[in-house]
């Protein structure tokens, strides 16, 4: 009992074998897979970072954000702003593309500030309502303010060069006989950057800021009581999750190579909060694995619609992949909250302590048999 | 009574021991931590030191609170003096638990005073009062139910730690130490009050009776210097109870606390408090020790009603 860990691990003792594991699954896909799924896996890791940061938010502090895909496009677009020369009416500061990818995070976050004292002030489902206004708002700008973000054709993203390696698909990497293009190379920049933000995530969850975090969730009162500010923690929440979502948006257009309004739109903001519902609210593992479903359904459908009844392609008068995929998670998020309160990632807590509780009923400690009832 | 001297020594040889490392734990590991409350204090609000070295004084004086027309706090003065146990009682609605709100910063005072150790708490918000040392349990559980019990505990320390997001978030080996020191003291709180086996389980599963000691422990873990109980032992039984009143006796004892307790079960009223002040829609109606405050006519009238009394009229206004 004493002899407990003093701060929990990332991987337990007995589970090593998810270290080698999980590197195969990170590193390995681009030697194996086609462009299509690269894609696919790019957008899962990208949309996880930003998963990850909205529930820190809604799972962990809960506080409602619709206006999530609102600092993705601010990611995405300080990125092409940040990174472009200026050239034929648009304007853009040329910084290098490293820097530019550092200041799309704190544009974000800049810009996640700029809306705390809103979001200091107001409680969980009223934050949700004033944040979607952050979607109209991001619309309309995104739309109108052409020099910067392109109007409704939107803006080609300049790629990212570090010290001198670039990631598009400049000619000349070959690794193991397989040619690495911008796919390739991006696939290992995702991956260096959903790994660290989730270790980051997790510390945080698992320290002070966190258990402050869950108890403003839980109980409010008792979380001003014990010594949160409760507004300040809001608000700085609030400034954290939008710079996670400013780094997805900045990977997000990356992978895309252009960014467009449309995509940052409503849909994409529910997109997220299922995501984080079907995964778990409020831990780091259920944001990734909400993520990866919610970004791959639609991929799968798309590629094996052909085989599928109902599914066909977009225009033709049945339901295009997309649709199918909204119905589909909509199901899917019906079926979470009905039977796996925490999400596809307490599966697996669940079956564990469905065994430990079968073990532990076995004898009861002095202190509990006195409290049963006589 | 010496059923539960029986009963407690049933479970004690192991409490018994731990009971005594938890009061070498407080007084071993006091110097660093009574620095670090010290600092937190300075931080907070320009007091002189010779304050900060015993518990300070709470002044109720003038206290007021209303609420869109119903006045459940008038003019409620009180002193809680350093280290002593001070009970508030009443019949139901009487403003008790108002009154705790109030000095916790929860709700505004509409008129009155509270001072603590130098500064006024009516004008704090409920982080700030907790800074100065003020710790609460709540009538109702307000344990975070998805957390375990020893992260319930550690939110206690949260205003005795300082890992923001960004070394929480990067692990600074400073963090982990500060975690880890902080830990071990919760664990020891945790057997002080007797919750150390369940410190694993998720506060929303354990039994109401551990919850209440849980809240106890987390509010004893903030190191306070006063501590408010809004009735430690409602819905508890008879074993509960004893064990209760034994932790917070223990409790006073040990840590030098000042206790204001709110509480329905008046033999632990009676064993535990060194001053009663009884409230009476909103109004203090009566006060002083214990044995007085129970023969006194006008609590008598508050508790059985006034039916039989021939009351005066101006009397009558308050009371049913």
């Amino acid at each position: 009992m004493s002899e407990r860990r003093t701060s929990p691990r990332l991987i337990g003792p007995g589970r090593w074998w998810l270290v080698p594991v999980g590197f195969a699954v990170m590193l390995l896909p681009p030697f194996y897979l086609d462009a299509f799924w690269l894609q696919t896996g790019l957008f899962a890791m990208s949309a996880a970072i930003g998963a990850i940061g909205l529930n820190l938010l809604t799972g962990s502090t809960g506080q409602l954000s619709m206006g999530h895909a609102f600092f993705l496009a601010v990611g995405a677009y300080g990125y092409v702003y940040l990174a472009s020369s200026p050239e034929d009416g648009m304007t853009g500061l040329g910084l290098p593309t490293p820097l530019a990818f550092l200041g799309a995070i704190v544009l974000a976050g800049v810009a996640g500030g700029a809306f705390s004292p809103i979001a200091g002030r107001l409680r969980g489902v009223y934050l949700g309502i004033a944040s979607l206004a952050l979607i109209f708002i991001g619309q309309h700008v995104l739309f109108n303010a052409e020099s910067v973000t392109g109007g409704f054709n939107g803006r080609n993203v300049p790629p990212l060069e570090i010290f001198g390696f670039s990631f598009d698909d400049s000619p000349g990497v070959v690794v193991l006989n397989v040619p690495f293009g911008a796919l390739e190379r991006l696939w290992f920049l995702a991956v260096a950057l959903l790994v660290p933000a989730a270790w980051i995530a997790r510390g945080i969850l698992r320290g002070r800021p966190g258990r402050a975090m869950n108890t403003i969730r839980d109980h409010e009162v008792a979380a001003a009581v014990m010594g949160v500010p409760v507004a300040r923690y809001r608000a700085g929440v609030f400034v954290l999750s939008s710079m996670y979502a400013g780094a997805a948006g900045a990977l997000l257009a990356l992978a895309f190579r252009r960014t467009v309004p449309d995509y940052f739109g409503m849909f994409l903001a529910l997109d997220y909060l299922a995501m984080i519902v079907i995964g778990g609210l409020g831990s780091v593992a259920g944001a990734v694995a909400g993520a990866v479903f919610v970004s791959v359904l639609p991929q799968l459908l798309t590629r094996f619609g052909d085989d599928l009844p109902m599914v066909a392609a977009p225009g033709s008068g049945g339901v295009s992949p997309a649709e199918a995929a909204r119905i589909l998670y909509g199901a899917a998020v019906v079926a979470v909250v009905l039977f796996l309160p925490r999400g596809l990632a307490g599966v697996w807590p669940m079956l564990r302590s469905a065994a430990s509780r079968r073990r532990a009923s076995r004898h009861l400690t002095p202190l509990e048999k006195e409290e049963q009832p006589a | 009574m010496s059923e539960a001297n029986r009963g407690a020594r049933g479970v004690a040889p192991s409490q018994e021991t731990e009971l005594s490392e938890a009061n070498r734990g407080t007084r071993g590991v006091a110097p660093s931590q009574e620095t670090e409350l010290s600092e937190a204090n300075r931080g907070t609000r320009g007091v002189d030191p010779s304050q900060e070295a015993e518990p300070g004084e709470l002044v109720v004086s003038g206290l007021t609170v209303r609420f869109a027309g119903l006045t459940a706090l008038d003019d409620v003065d009180f002193t809680v003096a350093p280290g002593s146990v001070h009970a508030i009682i009443g019949p139901n609605g009487a403003g008790k638990s108002t009154c705790f709100n109030v000095l916790s910063g929860v709700y505004r005072a509409s008129g009155g005073s509270v001072r603590f150790g130098g500064a006024e708490l009516t004008s704090l918000p409920p982080h700030r009062i907790a800074a100065l040392g003020v710790a609460r349990t709540f009538q109702n559980i307000a344990l975070s139910r998805h957390q375990t019990a020893e992260d319930n505990l550690m939110l206690g320390r949260h205003r005795l730690t300082r890992a923001g997001f960004a070394s929480a978030g990067l692990r600074t080996p400073w963090a982990r130490r500060e975690d880890a020191r902080h830990r071990a003291r919760v664990r020891e709180i945790a057997r002080f009050v007797g919750v150390d086996e369940h410190l694993a389980a998720p506060a929303g599963t354990l039994p109401y009776g551990v919850q209440k000691r849980l809240e106890l422990a987390r509010a004893l873990a903030m190191e306070p210097r006063l501590l408010l109980l809004d009735e430690p032992v409602a819905g508890m039984n008879g074993g509960e109870r004893r064990r209760m009143a034994e932790v917070i006796a223990r409790a006073r004892a040990d840590l030098g606390l000042s206790i204001l307790l709110v509480e329905h079960d008046m033999g632990m009223v009676m064993r535990l408090a060194d001053e009663v002040t009884v409230l009476d829609f909103g109004k203090r109606i009566a006060g002083g020790e214990p044995e007085r405050v129970q023969r006194d006519p006008a609590v008598i009238r508050a508790y059985l009603g006034a039916a039989h009394e021939p009351a005066a009229p101006s009397h009558g206004e308050g009371n049913p």
